[in-house]
């Protein structure tokens, strides 16, 4: 409502002015009363000290005022800030002894544009054994990358036979690309369709015999695999 | 016909001088024989008496023999991995620890607590979440709050390390074998199968509703109509404290504080674990001061500050 005056009505602006008033006094009048009507409402203990707070409640909490005062030896350096995941630094340590140069870690290294993927044929040399050859058709990455391992397929007297190989195990004297995968790359992560006859690769024998006869004489004819070897290859 | 008052009661003063004293009870103590008093010599009291087995000190040297010389250490559990074994070229599951200011709080005495052990602390704790007892305890010996204590026994005085000091991976050498001891994850309320290893009842073959069941509880009329005490039963399962005896220390790693034991460990992840020299192979033949640095306690200094 304005209190604009009217020229009709001069003292009409007054009387919103004493309207308020009146309801004023009526709430200040409500008030007052209350307390007497309500001992409920009212403080039964003194106001807390300046420095209380809702925790000193507990027993527990309570400052020690008057009390004396227990010395607190400070703590010594935490082993998080030295060693946060001693799990992560116990691979770091298998790593250093298990791939000094890195080289493994490399050709398996998920951002390395040039590892060994599914698809391409794998030579393994072991410490004890012969060398086994054949199609990579699975990587198992697990856990951390100690786990690494790898499924190679081969055909040996016309049976086909698969061998998982841990590529970081000690056995595993070095791991060689023969030959990247032919044509375009493999669309799945494990090329398990190779193990039906319409798909099989067969014998990768012939390819691998010809790799071990040129990196024993040296001469590279050009082979796609021929290059890629040298970048790629054992620790 | 009233009865007689005993020469005793007679002699007592009449009733008006004392009003208050009962005259029915002495009637009725007359009759009373007095006992032959108990002859103390009736039990065996010489000190060159062989020790009771069933009392505490003959305990203590049972348990004597099985006490390991050196302290152990308090680890808390990180998760499991696996190594390579470098002879077999076998990956080896194993388990790995980590010391966390793993320090000496106190020890116990034979003299004074009965038995002798080390009071090991690790972690640590802000002051205001830990009593004033408990504070008062860490004070006097002049060490920092930790956040768990484990006793370890060890066999005499020559076991105990300095107050304060501090004991690191190297306490334990690879190759060594350990006991782990700590507290198993809760299962809650486990059936038989799960608890015990029961067989339970088969999936099919008309069985309805009933395939992971206790079964019976025993027999019926032949052995006592009733289930005999220990039976085995549905129940809380884990939580308890268990023991791996023999663990292989396959790693130590001093700067970062980790040890890696072959196996698995009781507990879940970030759970504390006890370890010491296992009690079933030769004690370790390692210099005691091996892996237990004497830092000192501070318990003079701090009485000053204060």
């Amino acid at each position: 409502m304005s209190l604009a005056p009217s020229s009709a009505r001069p003292l009409a602006c007054l009387k919103q002015a004493l309207r308020q008033c009146r309801a004023e006094r009526h709430q200040l009048r409500q008030y007052a009363t209350a307390e007497s009507h309500y001992p409920s409402l009212q403080t039964r203990y003194p106001a807390p000290s300046p420095g209380f707070r809702t925790s000193h409640a507990t027993k527990q909490n309570r400052p020690e005022v008057n009390m004396k005062k227990i010395a607190v030896v400070p703590p010594p350096r935490s082993i998080k800030k030295v060693c946060p995941d001693p799990i992560e630094a116990l691979y770091q340590s298998q790593l250093k002894t298990l791939d000094p140069t890195g080289a493994r870690t490399r050709l398996f290294a998920k951002t390395n544009v040039d590892r060994a993927q599914v698809g391409d044929i794998l030579l393994v040399r072991l410490k004890s054994g012969d060398p086994f050859s054949g199609v990579c058709i699975n990587i198992r990455r697990r856990h951390s990358p100690i786990d690494t391992a790898v499924l190679l397929r081969n055909q040996l007297t016309r049976v086909g036979v698969e061998m998982w190989f841990k590529i970081y195990s000690p056995n595993v004297e070095g791991i060689e690309v023969v030959q990247r995968k032919q044509g375009r790359r493999a669309r799945r992560a494990k090329l398990y369709y190779m193990r039906k006859p319409s798909h099989d690769m067969g014998s990768v024998e012939g390819v691998t015999a010809q790799y071990i006869r040129q990196r024993a004489g040296g001469t590279t004819r050009g082979k796609a695999g021929g290059q890629k070897k040298k970048s790629k290859s054992k620790k | 016909m009233p009865p007689r008052l005993s020469p005793f009661v007679q002699r007592l003063p009449p009733r008006f001088l004392c009003p208050a004293v009962p005259r029915s009870f002495f009637r009725a103590l007359g009759s009373i024989q007095p006992k032959p008093r108990t002859n103390p010599e009736r039990f065996n009291h010489g000190h060159d008496l062989p020790v009771l087995i069933s009392s505490r000190t003959s305990a203590f040297l049972r348990k004597e023999p099985m006490l390991p010389l050196r302290t152990g250490a308090i680890a808390i559990k990180k998760g499991m991995s696996a190594i390579y074994d470098p002879v077999t070229a076998k990956r080896i599951p194993c388990t790995v620890l980590q010391l966390d200011r793993c320090q000496v709080i106190s020890h116990k005495r034979r003299d004074i607590h009965g038995y002798w052990a080390v009071q090991v602390g690790c972690g640590t704790k802000e002051a205001h979440n830990v009593s004033r007892p408990e504070r008062g305890h860490f004070a006097a010996q002049g060490v920092p709050l930790k956040r768990h204590l484990a006793e370890f026994r060890v066999k005499n005085a020559e076991g105990l390390p300095e107050i304060g000091s501090t004991i690191s991976a190297d306490l334990f050498q690879e190759g060594q074998f350990v006991d782990a001891r700590a507290i198993t994850r809760g299962m809650g309320f486990a059936g038989g199968m799960k608890r015990h290893g029961f067989s339970g009842q088969p999936a099919s073959h008309g069985n309805s509703l009933t395939h992971r069941a206790m079964g019976s509880a025993g027999a019926s009329q032949g052995s006592g109509s009733r289930v005999l005490p220990g039976k085995k039963m549905a129940g809380r399962m884990g939580a308890e404290m268990h023991t791996v005896q023999n663990l292989k220390i396959l790693k130590v790693d001093v700067e970062n504080g980790i040890i890696v034991v072959n196996g698995a460990v009781p507990g879940p992840k970030k759970g504390i674990v006890k370890l010491q020299d296992a009690i079933m192979k030769p004690w370790p033949n390692i210099d005691p001061s091996v892996g237990v640095s004497g830092m000192g306690s501070t318990a003079e200094k701090l009485e000053a500050s204060v």
